[in-house]
């Protein structure tokens, strides 16, 4: 990544909110899927805890709080890019991604800029989310002063992790064009590992044990459980250390996999 | 904004010796071959550009010309910095392009056949913005790059549409203001017209020409449409099979694999064998076409009395060989 490129790169991460904004099918469509989802979701788990009250540590509003948590931050990473035609795939495949190597702005510049962008408009969708379903007594407000702030702290965090992963799945197509058998096993695997499709206290404890091995849960699960105090807020630290030390080991790995895709670009650039 | 004195600078693009070889694997046919290739892949080098080397002033249209295949776009490639050489260097505005890419970028503009670099779900106008942050030029210099564009382009009828709804001729004229509004030394085309109409092509070649002859810019471009080579190109490096078969101007060119002539013959009476030296181009009912032939080719006299000789002859008409023609010769 080049720290001398000049220019106003940084004002590419606005692209993935004015494809949105000028497309207001495209936002009633983003509206009403967050809604239907967190309605479904909230059905769910209604129905899961209707002879119940306390299951592995999470009562009923715990569970629901998360669950639709769960839900709301999914939004963040659900650009389109696939109909913006700016995924890396497309790129690889239209042959598009030589564009990326003519201009003064690096593609992992580029790509950085682009995921910001786009987690800060999924952020919003999920921030104006959480408002309604707070104001509509769907979810409750954080266990505690400390709680919230340990969300917050692991949030920020996940969202670096986050950022890493999905660029993760995106440099595999320097390396198989065609990826997107991996993109919908990493897909399904972030969702179950990250605590998405369900929060990981429900599983029993080898696979919470094989899972905090592994970067997703500080994604998604971590923060959430922090918020509805199941975990302890205490154990923040812990938890952010480990998920910084996967963020810094994500970063230097995508940094050696763009200085190789900068040479695999000769064969497949099209 | 003048055009620069060309003779004063040196070659806008340098190509000296240039060769790319890939190295890809080779599939085995069958399930165990399949197997075999996935286990232990056989690699074989093939050399798609070969000791290439030529150069552009700037204010000069080069045409880089070839049958599919023959390493015009690799070599493009290389030119902008996208791969990189196995062999030779090149230089392009003085920087060599693969060594240093993000400076390269800002002294070249290109377009890539109907590959668009333009954000499919914003209108246009938004996306040369979005390039106008990417290159940091100053929003007066952009307004009045895009206000020279658009009198040359006619963008300002559809740039507020989304590119996804633009028609082919829209989109690439779109391209085309894309890959010059950063003011860049040196352009490279590859088949920019390809697909278009006749109206939008002839736009295309006004803009180049003014690039060329006005902005002083060096145009490097590849098509297989010999109109329009015919009309912008003051010199053509022909290329085949990765190798440059011949550098120098269109009259050259025709004389060296033009053999210049065609002659149609109406015959009559029975058909006889071609003579020797002589080739049949073409058949349309009674009129047949003759052309040199590929051993110990004669000239028209020649021709005219070989065919007068062997053949009973209702009208004759000698035509010079088209552009087409030449370059079929020259890639043959």
């Amino acid at each position: 990544m080049s720290l001398s490129a000049p220019g106003r790169g940084w004002r590419t991460a606005r692209i993935t909110a004015l494809s949105d904004l000028l497309s207001p099918a495209r936002l009633a469509g983003n509206a009403i899927r967050m809604t239907v989802q967190v309605f479904l979701v909230l059905c769910l788990w209604r129905a899961l805890y209707a002879h119940t009250d306390v299951t592995a540590g999470l009562t009923r509003s715990m569970a629901l709080t998360y669950a639709v948590l769960a839900v709301l931050m999914l939004q963040i990473r659900r650009a389109d890019r696939f109909a913006a035609r700016d995924h890396v795939f497309q790129h690889m495949h239209y042959g598009t991604i030589v564009y990326w190597y003519l201009r003064p702005l690096s593609p992992q510049r580029y790509s950085l800029w682009r995921g910001v962008g786009e987690q800060a408009y999924g952020f919003g969708w999920a921030a104006a989310g959480y408002v309604a379903c707070l104001a509509t007594g769907v979810i409750g407000l954080p266990s505690s002063a400390g709680a919230a702030a340990a969300f917050l702290m692991t949030f920020a965090v996940g969202q670096s992790l986050l950022y890493y992963l999905g660029l993760l799945t995106d440099q595999m197509c320097f390396f198989a064009i065609k990826n997107a058998s991996v993109v919908l096993i990493v897909k399904f695997t972030q969702n179950l590992l990250s605590g998405a499709y369900a929060a990981l206290w429900f599983f029993p404890a080898w696979f919470r044990s094989v899972s905090a091995l592994l970067p997703f849960q500080y994604t998604l699960g971590v923060p959430l459980s922090l918020y509805i105090g199941r975990m302890p807020a205490a154990d923040v630290w812990v938890q952010l250390a480990a998920a910084l030390g996967w963020v810094v080991a994500l970063a230097i790995l995508t940094r050696l996999l763009w200085r190789k895709a900068a040479v695999l670009i000769s064969a497949q650039g099209g | 904004m003048h055009k620069p004195a060309a003779e004063a600078q040196g070659p806008a693009i340098e190509a000296r010796n240039l060769a790319k070889v890939f190295r890809t694997a080779r599939r085995r046919t069958g399930v165990l071959g399949v197997v075999r290739s996935l286990v232990a892949p056989e690699m074989v080098a093939t050399t798609a550009v070969a000791e290439v080397s030529f150069s552009v002033a700037p204010g000069e249209l080069l045409a880089l010309l070839g049958p599919n295949g023959a390493g015009k776009s690799t070599t493009i490639k290389m030119l902008t910095g996208i791969i990189v050489p196995t062999s030779g260097e090149a230089r392009v505005a003085g920087v060599i392009p693969y060594r240093e890419r993000e400076r390269n970028a800002r002294n070249v503009g290109a377009v890539f056949g109907q590959r668009t670099q333009l954000w499919w779900d914003l209108p246009a106008r938004e996306s040369f913005r979005i390039l106008r942050d990417i290159y940091g030029t100053g929003q007066a210099e952009h307004a009045a790059r895009l206000r020279e564009l658009d009198a040359l382009l006619e963008l300002s009828a559809f740039w507020d549409t989304r590119v996804r709804h633009l028609s082919l001729g829209q989109r690439v004229r779109c391209d085309l203001a894309a890959a010059l509004l950063h003011d860049p030394r040196v352009v490279f085309l590859d088949e920019p017209t390809i697909g278009m109409d006749v109206v939008v092509k002839e736009q295309v070649r006004r803009l180049l020409r003014h690039e060329v002859e006005q902005r002083g810019r060096a145009v490097l471009l590849t098509t297989h449409d010999m109109t329009e080579v015919e009309r912008l190109a003051e010199r053509v490096v022909l290329i085949n099979h990765g190798r440059i078969v011949m550098d120098g101007t269109l009259a050259e060119i025709r004389t060296r694999f033009g053999e210049g002539w065609r002659v149609h013959a109406t015959i009559q009476g029975p058909a006889e064998p071609c003579p020797q030296g002589l080739a049949v181009l073409g058949r349309d009912g009674a009129t047949v076409v003759f052309g040199p032939g590929a051993e110990n080719p004669v000239t028209v006299p020649q021709a005219l009395k070989l065919i007068i000789e062997r053949y009973e002859v209702a009208d004759v008409r000698v035509a010079e060989s088209d552009l087409e023609d030449v370059m079929r010769a020259a890639y043959r």
